[in-house]
């Protein structure tokens, strides 16, 4: 097995000493393969933004060790923490946070300005990630000239701007209706599935569990509980593995998003598997392990 | 060099508005410095005038005297004879000269009045543009006083305690502080007695006029020898000191308003602007693309207000000139340089409060929910 793309081990972050003292996150352990998506969901207060910004190299962890295809962060120098940012991270944020000074395109060059891609070889990444996003007619759309959907959509593409293997997101369907959420959503899902990233969304929105490989729980700091994701295969939803209604069929456990749809794959579960072999299945039909 | 994407110019100009306040508060404050400097470099020009436009190389005057503006100077007649006589002199001509105040019927000037050989013209007007060289009795008045003083040709004039006639006009004898006028030498010396105040000397063809100043030196004991630039360079700085302090607390004042508008400018951009910067640090920038930022948006900011303040500065030069014959204000590109240079300190200095404000931003504010 592959060592995973971002291994975290005992990470905890305290803010404030003594009586006064808040743990905002204590000794969390995570691994997150590349190709994965991991949904951290959890009351206001939890810790999981604390965790976010340890993650992304925003924040200091008082104790642990974070690393991201091998490198250490946090004890990485302060100086070379922009650097770590820009080539290791994708940064998603809840309102988007374009510039609001530039248009689509620029605000996508300006991320590869960072890592020292300017001119023509900028312009051209940040136009291919625009049309492959379907914004080919608003590269020179500022951002108080685009829909809440294009924004995001266009935040998505910024943060992909320098190929990082770790995509982070805050909150990214916070401020969506629940179509244009769910068309933000399967993106983040393509940015795994497609490109092998791992992406780490922090939200309250449960409809990004339709996405996620795992959801992690988290209170107080600390994981409760490990939720297993599967996808349905008659109607292709992510569904919590626990709680949903299941079928045996060649020796696997197959779960689903309704009693209809279990209905249906128990009448035929060989063209249901055939069709999902066909389609490239991941072997995400099964439950699998956080 | 790598084109980058130029968040400088987009952040200042995002609001039009406010940038066009901010570049037009900048350029009336350095207009203000380009105009001070743009009518003391005119009145530098004035008061050089009739030395500049010599066709002498060198200027004999009395041992200590380096200017003609506020001083004196008396050399022995024979002075002129003597200068002559020195070897690489091609010619040597005697002026009279002193200030006095030239009158009419309907007004008074303050003027150099100058005492010359007609027949010789080296000292007199560059050139006639109107009448003739002075006679006997006649003097030759700059056009702007003759109109200020309501005379023309064949007006009369009072200096020097007589009357005379109005024979010829010249132009760029005027300045803010003072005019010229002209007259024989004959009719000076018979009004002020027979001395000549300087003598103006041209070298011979292959002459250094360096080497040929020290030969006149030995030679004309009690005198003080000056290449025509050198004589002009002392005319203007006696002007120049004279006005140095006023000059120098009103440019302090134009650069205060400056540093006032450019600071309030970045300060005012910077603050709206915390949060996107916070992003940026998020996304990797480091301190220094930061710090370009804001450098950017000053050296804009100074760039552009400085363009306009040039523009309006000849404008209001046009202008001046037109209403006022007697002020002329020159845009000197050494003085626009120096606004310039002026103009970028001050940036530099009101992108410090800025710049410190963005270097302090957390990273981890571009996660915060905006209030």
């Amino acid at each position: 097995m592959s060592a995973p793309a971002v291994r975290v081990r005992g990470l905890s972050r305290t803010f404030g000493e003594g009586d006064v003292a808040v743990r905002a996150v204590r000794e969390v352990d995570l691994d997150i393969a590349a190709g994965e998506v991991v949904l951290v969901m959890g009351p206001s207060g939890s810790g999981k933004t604390t965790l976010l910004l340890m993650l992304g190299a925003l924040l200091r962890p008082s104790a642990g060790s974070i690393e991201v295809n091998g490198i250490g962060l946090a004890r990485a120098p302060e100086r070379r923490l922009p650097d770590l940012r820009a080539h290791h991270f994708g940064f998603i944020f809840q309102d988007s946070n374009l510039l609001s000074a530039l248009n689509a395109i620029e605000n996508i060059e300006l991320a590869c300005n960072l890592v020292g891609v300017g001119g023509s070889r900028a312009e051209e990444r940040a136009r291919a990630l625009l049309e492959r996003f379907g914004l080919g007619h608003r590269l020179h759309f500022r951002p108080d000239q685009l829909s809440g959907g294009e924004k995001q959509r266009v935040a998505i593409a910024r943060a992909m701007a320098n190929d990082p293997p770790v995509i982070l997101a805050d909150e990214p369907t916070a401020n969506l209706d629940s179509s244009i959420g769910r068309d933000v959503a399967r993106l983040l899902r393509r940015l795994a599935t497609d490109d092998g990233r791992s992406v780490v969304i922090v939200s309250h929105d449960a409809r990004l569990k339709e996405v996620a490989d795992r959801v992690l729980w988290l209170e107080d700091g600390a994981f409760m509980e490990l939720s297993q994701m599967a996808t349905d295969p008659v109607c292709a939803m992510a569904v919590e593995a626990a709680d949903a209604p299941h079928f045996f069929a060649e020796g696997e456990t197959w779960w689903f998003c309704s009693a209809s749809c279990r209905d249906e794959f128990a009448a035929d579960p060989g063209h249901f598997l055939r069709l999902m072999r066909r389609s490239g299945g991941d072997g995400r039909g099964t439950a699998h392990s956080a | 060099m790598t084109r980058m994407v130029p968040l400088a110019r987009r952040n200042l100009f995002q609001e039009r508005r406010r940038a066009v306040l901010a570049v037009a508060g900048v350029a009336v404050a350095l207009l203000l410095v380009l105009v001070l400097q743009g009518i003391f470099a005119g009145a530098m020009r004035q008061v050089t005038a009739y030395i500049r436009h010599s066709p002498a190389d060198l200027v004999v005057s009395q041992r200590g005297v380096r200017t003609m503006h506020m001083s004196a100077s008396a050399l022995s007649p024979d002075t002129v004879a003597r200068a002559r006589a020195v070897p690489g002199v091609a010619w040597a001509a005697g002026i009279d000269f002193t200030t006095v105040v030239v009158g009419s019927a309907s007004g008074r000037q303050l003027s150099y009045v100058i005492g010359y050989d007609p027949t010789d013209r080296r000292g007199g007007p560059r050139r006639l543009s109107r009448g003739r060289a002075p006679g006997r009795g006649e003097a030759v008045l700059d056009e702007i006083a003759a109109k200020q003083l309501h005379v023309g040709l064949g007006g009369r004039v009072q200096a020097l305690g007589a009357a005379f006639t109005v024979s010829g006009l010249f132009r760029g004898g005027t300045s803010i502080v003072n005019t010229t006028t002209f007259v024989t030498a004959d009719d000076f010396a018979r009004l002020r007695g027979p001395a000549v105040s300087y003598v103006l000397v041209g070298a011979r063809a292959g002459t250094k006029p360096d080497e040929l100043a020290r030969t006149l030196a030995a030679t004309l004991p009690a005198t003080t020898v000056q290449s025509r630039a050198e004589f002009a360079r002392q005319e203007a700085r006696i002007v120049s000191d004279m006005s140095a302090d006023i000059m120098r607390i009103m440019a302090a004042i134009g650069f205060a308003i400056a540093l006032a508008v450019v600071g309030l400018t970045l300060f005012t951009v910077t603050l709206a602007k915390l949060r996107e910067y916070g992003v940026l640090k998020a996304l990797g920038a480091r301190p220094r693309r930061l710090a370009a930022v804001v450098a950017g948006q000053a050296v804009w900011s100074v760039a552009l207000s400085l363009v306009v303040a040039v523009a309006l500065a000849l404008l209001v030069g046009a202008v001046v000139g037109r209403l006022t014959p007697t002020v002329q204000l020159v845009v000197e590109p050494a003085d626009v340089l120096r606004v310039g240079l002026g103009g970028l300190v001050v940036g530099a200095l009101g992108a410090i409060l800025p710049l410190r404000r963005v270097l302090r931003v957390d990273p981890a504010s571009a996660f915060r929910r905006p209030s």
